[in-house]
C-alpha cells in the first residue's frame, strides 16, 4: 500500500514583515522572480500560512511574465494548485503579460449572492428545519445532481452571450436581480463559440444545481451591524433573515479550464516562458491562445451567473411555499452577487500611470471603494457590496470595499475563511462525531447528500472568518458591515 | 495499488504498481475510490471502451483518468475495475462498472477536474509510482 499521507511540507523561504498585517516575499529570494510576493495576514494567521506550500505558490506567480507591483494573497489563503487559493495578480498587456487559467481556477466565476428578506428571526426560527428540509428536496444539490433546467446547446450558447438578462427574457430574474450582480450579470465580449461540445454537455442539466465540495445554501441571521451607514445602504439590520448562495459554473466551467490547460500545454514553451509549476500555463493576453481562454472563460462566468440566479430563484419557491405567500412579498431582493474565482480586464492605477491589466482573483474578491464608476448607482456612495461566507458554524460577513483596496489590491479582499484542515484530516477529525448534531446543539440545522460532507465542512476545517476579516479591515481592503450567523444550510 | 493522500482544499491519488499498466488500473480505481469512497458499492455488470492516444506516459495518464471522469461526468458511469493495454501510440482499456443509481449509491465526492499541479509518473527499482491530484 502506498503512504496514504505523504509529510506535509510548510514554507521555509523568507517572509519579511512589512507591517502589522502585511509580509513580503522579496523577487531578489528566487532567480526569476519579477516582482515581491505580498501576504496580507497577522500574528494569528501568519502560522498557518507557513504551514503549508502556499506562500511558495505566491512566489510562482511572481515568474509570470507582464505581472505588475505584486503577486499578492490575501489572509484566507491555502495551497492551491497553480496559484494558491486566495491569489491575486494583475497582468499588463502592453508589458507581454500573460493569462493563465490556473489564476481563475477550474471553477470559473465560483462566487456568492445574498438575499435579503423582510423575514426577522421570530418570524424564521419556527420554520428553519421545515426551511432546510424543503431547500434540500427541491435544490438539486450534491453529486451527479442535474436539475430541472435543461438547455440546449444553442440555449446555453444564448446564455452565455447575454448571462443574467438571458435568463429575464424569460421570466426567471428580474430587472433589479440583473443590476444587483458583478457586471451586471454579464462579463462583456464572452465568446460562447469557443466553448467545447463537452463543456456544453456537462453544463446541460447544471444550471440551477448547487455541485458539491464547499458550495451551499445556507440560511442566515444578520448578527451584528458593524457599520449603520452602509447597512442602511445595502438594506441590512440586526435580526434581519437572509440567505446565502455559493456555487459557480459547474462542469461547464471546470472543462473550459481544462479545455485551456491542454490548449496551453506547449504555449509556455512557443512563448519562451519560463514556468517553476506546469498548472501555472499560461499565455499572452494578446496572442491567440489567451484571446481564446478569455473568450470562453467570460462565456463559462455568464454561465456562473446564470446558475446562482437560478439557484436564488429555486430559493425563493421554496421560500414562498414554506411561508405561504408569494415571494416578493417576503422582500427577497438580491443584496449582491460577486464572483471570486475570475480575471477580468480593468483600469488600474500602477505606479501612477492608467493602466489596462488583466486582474486575475483566484479564490479572492473584487472589493472597489465608493465612487467607482463599476459599482451600482444604487450603492456607489456607499461602496461595493462584498460577501464572505465563512464557515457553517460560526459566521459569514458583508464587508464594503475599501479605501485601500485600488492602491494595495487592485481593488481586492479576501473571500471566505479559507481552509486550514485538509479533507482527509477533518473526516479523520469528526470521526465518532455526528457533526449534524454538534451543529444543531449550536442551533444551525444541517443537511449533506455526499457521505462525508459535513464531516469535511466541519466549521473547525476552517479559518475563523472573523479573524480574516479582521485583516483585510485593517489592512484597508474592505470594512466590515453586517456579521452574519447560519441558521440552516445545505451542502453537496 | 492505491492511496488518497491529503492536499488542503483538494484530494490526491497515488500509485504504486508492478507494471505501467497496472498503475493506469490502479489510478483508475483511484478516482472512483474519490468519487464513490466505496468501490464495493459498484457492481460490474457493464463494460465500456476506451482509446486514449498518447506517447508520453505521464500525459497518457492524465489523459486517461481525465476520459474516466469525463465518463462520469458525461454518462454518470461508476467503474471498480480496470484492464489496460499500452502501446506506442496510446492505451485501449476496459472498464466494468455501472450507471450510478441514486437510490443506492451514496457519492462522496463531486470532481470538478483532473489537475496538472504535481502530476507525476515515473519508473522505480519495483515498478512505477503515480500522483494525481484532483479539484474538489
Amino acid at each position: 500500500m502506498p503512504d496514504p499521507i505523504p509529510k506535509r511540507t510548510g514554507y521555509e523561504g523568507p517572509l519579511q514583515r512589512i507591517d502589522d498585517c502585511t509580509w513580503r516575499i522579496p523577487k531578489e529570494s528566487r532567480p526569476g522572480m519579477r516582482v515581491d510576493g505580498l501576504i496580507f495576514a497577522d500574528d494569528r494567521l501568519i502560522d498557518l500560512v507557513k504551514s503549508d506550500r502556499a506562500a511558495e505558490q505566491v512566489a510562482n506567480v511572481a515568474f509570470l511574465p507582464g505581472i505588475q507591483q505584486a503577486s499578492l494573497a490575501m489572509p484566507d489563503i491555502h495551497w492551491g494548485y497553480g496559484f494558491c487559493i486566495g491569489g491575486v495578480c494583475a497582468t499588463d498587456p502592453a508589458a507581454g503579460g500573460v493569462v493563465s487559467p490556473g489564476g481563475v481556477g477550474y471553477d470559473i466565476n465560483c462566487g456568492v449572492r445574498l438575499v435579503r428578506t423582510n423575514l426577522t428571526l421570530d418570524d424564521a426560527a419556527p420554520h428553519v428545519t421545515r426551511l432546510v428540509d424543503q431547500l434540500l428536496q427541491d435544490v438539486p444539490v450534491g453529486v451527479g445532481q442535474g436539475g430541472r433546467y435543461v438547455y440546449s446547446p444553442d440555449e446555453l450558447r444564448g446564455m452565455m452571450r447575454q448571462g443574467v438578462p438571458w435568463l429575464a427574457a424569460r421570466g426567471l430574474a428580474t430587472s433589479d436581480d440583473v443590476a444587483c450582480a458583478e457586471a451586471e450579470g454579464c462579463i462583456p465580449d464572452p465568446m460562447p463559440e469557443l466553448v467545447s461540445d463537452r463543456a456544453l454537455a456537462r453544463g446541460a442539466d447544471q444550471c440551477g444545481t448547487v455541485g458539491a465540495g464547499n458550495h451551499f445554501i445556507e440560511v442566515q441571521v444578520v448578527d451584528r451591524i458593524a457599520d449603520e451607514r452602509a447597512a442602511a445602504a445595502f438594506g441590512l439590520h440586526a435580526g434581519q433573515i437572509c440567505v446565502l448562495i455559493h456555487s459557480g459554473s459547474r462542469g461547464l466551467g471546470y472543462q473550459v479550464c481544462d479545455d485551456a490547460l491542454r490548449a496551453l500545454r506547449d504555449a509556455p514553451a512557443k512563448y519562451g516562458i519560463p514556468l517553476p509549476d506546469r498548472q501555472l500555463a499560461c499565455a499572452p493576453l494578446d496572442s491567440p491562445e489567451g484571446r481564446h481562454y478569455l473568450g470562453a472563460m467570460r462565456a463559462a462566468a455568464n454561465y456562473a451567473f446564470c446558475n446562482r440566479q437560478l439557484l436564488m430563484w429555486q430559493v425563493r419557491e421554496v421560500f414562498a411555499r414554506v411561508f405561504d405567500c408569494p415571494w416578493e412579498s417576503l422582500g427577497m431582493t438580491l443584496l449582491y452577487d460577486v464572483a471570486h474565482n475570475i480575471a477580468k480586464m480593468e483600469t488600474h492605477d500602477v505606479d501612477g500611470i492608467s493602466k489596462e491589466v488583466c486582474v486575475h482573483r483566484k479564490g479572492a474578491t473584487r472589493a472597489f471603494p465608493a465612487g467607482h464608476h463599476d459599482i451600482p448607482a444604487r450603492y456607489r456612495d456607499t461602496g461595493q457590496p462584498v460577501i464572505i461566507p465563512g464557515d457553517m458554524g460560526r459566521a459569514s460577513w458583508v464587508l464594503v470595499g475599501g479605501p485601500r483596496s485600488l492602491e494595495r489590491s487592485f481593488g481586492t479582499t479576501c473571500h471566505g475563511a479559507g481552509r486550514c484542515l485538509s479533507r482527509t484530516a477533518a473526516t479523520k477529525a469528526a470521526q465518532g462525531r455526528s457533526i449534524a448534531h454538534e451543529l444543531e446543539r449550536a442551533g444551525v440545522i444541517a443537511r449533506s447528500r455526499s457521505r462525508d460532507g459535513l464531516a469535511e465542512e466541519q466549521p473547525a476545517a476552517y479559518k475563523d472568518v472573523d479573524v480574516v476579516v479582521d485583516v483585510v479591515h485593517r489592512a484597508g481592503l474592505s470594512s466590515k458591515v453586517a456579521r452574519l450567523r447560519p441558521l440552516g444550510v445545505i451542502k453537496g | 495499488m492505491h492511496a488518497i493522500f491529503e492536499h488542503t482544499a483538494d484530494l490526491g491519488i497515488r500509485v504504486e504498481a508492478p507494471s505501467l499498466e497496472q498503475a493506469f488500473a490502479d489510478a483508475g480505481r483511484g478516482l472512483f475510490t474519490v468519487i464513490a469512497g466505496d468501490l464495493g458499492q459498484i457492481r460490474t455488470t457493464t463494460v465500456e471502451s476506451f482509446e486514449v492516444a498518447g506517447t508520453d506516459p505521464t500525459w497518457l495518464l492524465f489523459d486517461w483518468v481525465s476520459e474516466l471522469h469525463a465518463a462520469f461526468e458525461l454518462r454518470r458511469m461508476l467503474f471498480a475495475d480496470f484492464a489496460v493495454a499500452i502501446g506506442a501510440t496510446g492505451l485501449r482499456a476496459t472498464a466494468r462498472g455501472e450507471r450510478y443509481d441514486p437510490g443506492r449509491h451514496r457519492l462522496a465526492h463531486e470532481i470538478k477536474a483532473i489537475t496538472q499541479h504535481e502530476l507525476d509518473l515515473h519508473e522505480t527499482a519495483v515498478g512505477w509510482e503515480a500522483t494525481l491530484i484532483v479539484d474538489i
